[in-house]
């Protein structure tokens, strides 16, 4: 799994980067931070889940802070403060949890195991945002450039996810004994990221809280665990990093053209941007987990997963949280992109940066179609890991 | 090594996929006909599976590993391969007529092909899978086309908004199957629903959350408000969606529930009540209309109420009616539709106020459209009559006294529906708007297409055996039901209560036509007066001498006032309201409290959760 992640990351880099040389997100320094993040987030990965891994994917955070605030404008600055506000207690607190722990994941006494547990949670927590420490994602979502915002939530989060999927096999207990609060954070982040999505006017900051809200699905398959649990919450994390590319994407792709940023009152903008309409109707619907999108191919699987853990009452919340998501994303489809053009767009189109959100849309297709592509090769692994 | 059972489906897809690499080189003609000859052949292909369906044989086979170990499992039986001809039957007659459809259509025309051919291959997925997370995936592939069919004319508001409402109700309503099925998995271990050990955990909640997805796919009341506003979509669509593709797949899962597990009482009984108000609340509003591809859009509501009764009967009988009505309403609406459209494309307006006098200029669309709209009223000699005989019936047999009268009166109110349409579209004098000298027949391919449709319905009328023999009674029996009708070029003996009902039949008959007779004696109609244009039924004429649909329109709202604030859309945008309202709260207090005060929330929150976490 860890190759795989290693792999999408590798992949979403080119992309953005390709996108980035078609629509321009920043100067130098942000190309320079951006092949920083990706290096310091390969390096991580490959270097696997210890103390020495988890510092070099904070330095990958602390670049993505430093490539925020790159964009120079005093909103950028302020929303990079306030990300740097959550990342520096974040990274001392989920150091602290590594370094009491140690290097086997052993289980201290009562006492440094709920500081353990603590600090895990709230460091957790306050990297992936989620509510109610979300306080910094939206405000980098709505000042930062798009690709910057999808570096952030698509390769950064999903490494620190993956970093959490880590520990929850090597230090289980952290999870299996304090499971009402961990589940109490996922519900929270699911139907809070749910809700305020939906109460959103620009796409930005709604594709923000969303990501907030599909992070509580991924944290619940890692708390279920089981083979399905982390398989649901693996794959899932793999179509959530490349559903993001193709949403951020999407809306940099209309933002670039229009002059402005893409509210529910820009209506009608298919019928001007066709290729990044139908990649945000993709993008979307797979996000959400409407098959054939890859990702019904881990949302599935943390179903089966929340069932077998918490019966009827759990999937039912699960459902109606994804019943929320449906009505956000099709009020942002049908009244951003669908219906009578109502704006007028300038510039010359982005050729490449369109032939990026078509490949990615059609791969997350694909992926649905036959996840056994992906499936039939990590979950056997997740098994056996597992076992 | 090769599996036949697998060709319907990869003709289909493959049919998709040639029409995307070969899109920059074909005409749209071509296009269409491509499309047509893949969804041809894919109905050779299930014809080919027939002869072993109809000696009660069960085609079985793998294919790979679709996810993991969840492999593409098909379990084809007479229940399959009835659907399976549903849709890639109805499929090619529609896709045959799209060739002429389409042909002035300037942008979209391979995407329309594409998703016209994945939605029928998605349909007939769905009626082969053994595994239930495939089902799922057909029921969300099929559903997916439709929202993009529906949304085919995505710059027009209108259209858009329609697509959304199919969306948003049919997935939603989806998830209960999803449910279900993650239900049955925990409880099994397996998606496969053969499986024995699926049946002895198909529990009451399993079968709920199954109905509801049913009802939403299968236009019952009160989930049904998305198909009339589905009604944007370019004419062949509405014909796949009402005939085949879309509504019958809910009729298909509750057929396929007597095969997965036991079938209560309740279930019935539950699905019963659905089916009756569903078929009196669709024909009402049916009434109401002046727009004719939405007044065709209630009478489906109304006409799977019809179908979804039939199944809910649950004898031999009933199912053998629900599946003969589901398999004729596919003929007759699918036919009405394409009627419809080539009005629309002939005329320009499918407003009913607008249109009148088509006999004349469009002879053989009239022609069809009386032949498949007796068919639906449920005129003798043509399918939509066996049907109906069937289902009366079976309901008769079954002692649900209620059902019969019920699906009676909206037989009643369906005849005087398309009496209303009939009338106001293709008699009477044609509207002051209309260019009449301009109107002509549709072209070739969409005649075609509509006449081969049209004319089963008198086929199937004339010699039901020729649908019940192959295909119905192996469908009945792969549900797990005896076979108990004899059908015969002389009748169809039920063996229950033939001669009652029969006498019963011809007394009331004759008592009707006595009374009509007497009635019309008394009236004295006047000899010799003023030819009118229209039928008036004895009614005297408004000042215009015409009898038009709005005056038949204003008689319903007059006599059904009441029942139309049935209407669940009010609710369900209130509810709408209130989810807005409570996520607008959310949203005042997060940028009120939460992040105008950082320090202060994640200070007050990571004591809360040092709290929770160090508390035992």
């Amino acid at each position: 799994m860890e190759l795989m992640f290693v792999g999408c990351f590798a992949v979403l880099a080119c992309a953005i980067a390709l996108y980035a040389a078609s629509i321009p997100q920043g100067d130098r320094g942000w190309w320079i931070l951006l092949a920083a993040i990706v290096a310091l987030v390969v390096a991580s990965k490959l270097i696997g889940g210890s103390l020495i891994g988890a510092i070099v994917l904070d330095l990958a955070e602390l670049a993505a802070v430093a490539l925020v605030w790159s964009r120079g404008t005093p909103e950028a600055a302020a929303a990079g403060r306030l990300y740097l506000f959550a990342i520096v207690p974040a990274i001392v607190c989920t150091l602290i949890a590594l370094a009491l722990i140690g290097a086997g994941g052993a289980q201290p006494g009562p006492w440094i195991e709920r500081l353990v547990v603590w600090l895990v949670i709230f460091g957790f927590a306050l990297k992936l945002g989620l509510i109610p420490f979300s306080f910094w994602l939206p405000a980098v979502a709505s000042a930062a450039a798009p690709m910057t915002t999808a570096l952030i939530v698509s390769v950064v989060d999903i490494a620190t996810l993956s970093e959490l999927a880590a520990l929850r096999e090597t230090a289980p207990w952290i999870f299996s004994e304090h499971t009402t609060a961990w589940l109490a954070v996922a519900l929270l982040a699911m139907f809070g990221g749910a809700v305020l999505a939906l109460a959103q006017n620009e796409l930005k900051r709604m594709l923000a809280f969303s990501t907030i809200d599909d992070l509580g699905f991924l944290l619940l398959g890692l708390i279920v665990g089981g083979p399905l649990g982390m398989a649901g919450a693996g794959l899932g994390a793999l179509s959530h990093a490349l559903s993001k590319v193709v949403l951020f994407g999407a809306v940099g792709a209309a933002e670039a053209r229009i002059g402005q940023s893409v509210t529910l009152d820009t209506r009608g903008l298919a019928a001007r941007l066709p290729v990044a309409g139908a990649a945000f109707i993709v993008g979307a619907l797979s996000f959400i987990g409407v098959p054939p999108g890859f990702g019904f191919v881990g949302y599935w699987r943390i179903y089966v997963a929340a069932t077998q853990f918490g019966g009827l009452v759990l999937i039912m919340a699960l459902l109606a949280v994804a019943a929320l998501d449906l009505l956000c994303y099709a009020r942002a489809i049908h009244r951003t992109w669908l219906g009578a053009p109502q704006v007028q767009v300038a510039g010359a189109p982005a050729y490449l940066a369109a032939g990026v959100l078509a490949s990615l849309g059609l791969l997350a297709v694909l992926l649905g179609c036959y996840p056994n592509v992906l499936t039939g090769a990590a979950v056997p692994g997740l098994l056996a890991l597992a076992r | 090594m090769f599996q036949p059972v697998f060709l319907p489906t990869s003709v289909l897809f493959a049919g998709a996929l040639l029409e995307i690499v070969l899109a920059g080189v074909l005409s749209r003609a071509a296009k269409g006909w491509l499309a047509f000859l893949a969804s041809a052949l894919a109905l050779a292909a299930v014809f080919a599976l027939m002869p072993a369906i109809i000696h009660g044989e069960v085609l079985t086979a793998t294919l790979f590993d679709w996810d993991a170990s969840i492999a593409l499992v098909y379990h084809v039986d007479g229940l399959s391969v009835l659907f399976m001809l549903l849709g890639a039957g109805m499929g090619s007659a529609i896709l045959l007529y799209s060739v002429g459809y389409m042909e002035e259509e300037e942008e979209g025309v391979t995407r329309f092909y594409v998703l016209m051919l994945v939605f029928i291959a998605g349909f007939v997925m769905l009626a082969c899978s053994a595994n239930l997370l495939i089902i799922y995936f057909a029921w969300e592939l099929i559903g997916l086309c439709s929202y993009f069919l529906v949304g085919f004319w995505y710059k027009q508001q209108v259209a858009a908004d329609g697509a959304r409402k199919v969306l948003i109700i049919t997935h939603i309503a989806g998830y209960g199957l999803l449910a279900a099925i993650i239900l049955l998995y925990v409880r099994t271990g397996t998606f496969v629903w053969t499986d024995p050990a699926v049946a002895a955990a198909f529990s009451g909640v399993v079968v709920l959350m199954m109905i509801v997805a049913a009802m939403a796919k299968s236009v019952m009341y009160p989930l049904h408000t998305w198909i009339p506003e589905a009604m944007n979509a370019p004419t062949p669509v509405s014909a796949l969606l009402h005939s085949a593709c879309y509504v019958k797949a809910g009729a298909y899962l509750i057929a396929r529930m007597y095969s997965i597990g036991p079938w209560h009482e309740t279930f019935g009984n539950l699905l019963l009540v659905i089916g009756c108000v569903t078929m009196l609340v669709g024909v009402i509003f049916a009434l109401a209309q002046t727009d004719l591809k939405r007044l065709l859009a209630f009478h489906t509501v109304s006409q799977l109420g019809y179908v979804v009764t039939g199944l809910a009967l649950g004898t031999s009988l009933g199912v053998t009616a629900g599946l003969f009505y589901a398999a004729s309403h596919a003929l007759f609406k699918g036919t009405l539709f394409m009627c419809a459209g080539a009005v629309q494309r002939a005329t320009g307006t499918r407003d009913m106020r607008k249109l009148g006098g088509l006999a004349a200029r469009m002879p053989v669309t009239t022609l069809v459209w009386l032949v498949s709209a007796a068919a639906i009223a449920g005129v003798p000699l043509t399918n939509g009559f066996v049907a109906k005989w069937l289902l009366f019936d079976a309901a008769l047999e079954a002692k649900q006294a209620v059902v019969v009268v019920v699906a009676w009166a909206v037989s009643v109110l369906t005849a005087f529906s398309f009496l209303k349409a009939t009338v106001g579209v293709f008699y009477g004098i044609p509207g002051h708007e209309l260019h009449v000298g301009e109107i002509h027949e549709v072209s070739h391919s969409m005649r075609v297409g509509m006449g081969i449709t049209g004319a089963l319905c008198v086929v199937f009328g004339f010699a039901p055996q020729l649908l019940m023999q192959p295909v119905i009674e192996p469908a009945v029996r792969s549900m797990g039901f005896d076979w108990q009708i004899q059908v015969t070029w002389l009748g169809i003996v039920t063996g229950s209560g033939t001669i009652g009902v029969t006498i019963g039949a011809v007394a009331g008959l004759a008592l009707a036509t006595a009374f009509g007779a007497g009635a019309y004696r008394l009236v004295r109609a006047p000899a010799g007066g003023r030819p009118v244009s229209v039928f008036s039924g004895g009614e005297p004429l408004p000042d215009d001498d015409t009898l038009g649909v709005v005056d038949f329109a204003e008689m319903a709202e007059a006599a059904f006032g009441p029942i139309y604030s049935l209407n669940p859309d009010p609710l369900y945008f209130r509810i709408w309201g209130e989810i807005r309202d409570g996520a607008a709260g959310a949203r005042r207090f997060m940028t009120t409290k939460v992040e105008r005060a950082p320090v202060l929330t994640a200070v007050v929150c990571a004591a809360v959760l040092l709290a929770a976490v160090a508390l035992p």
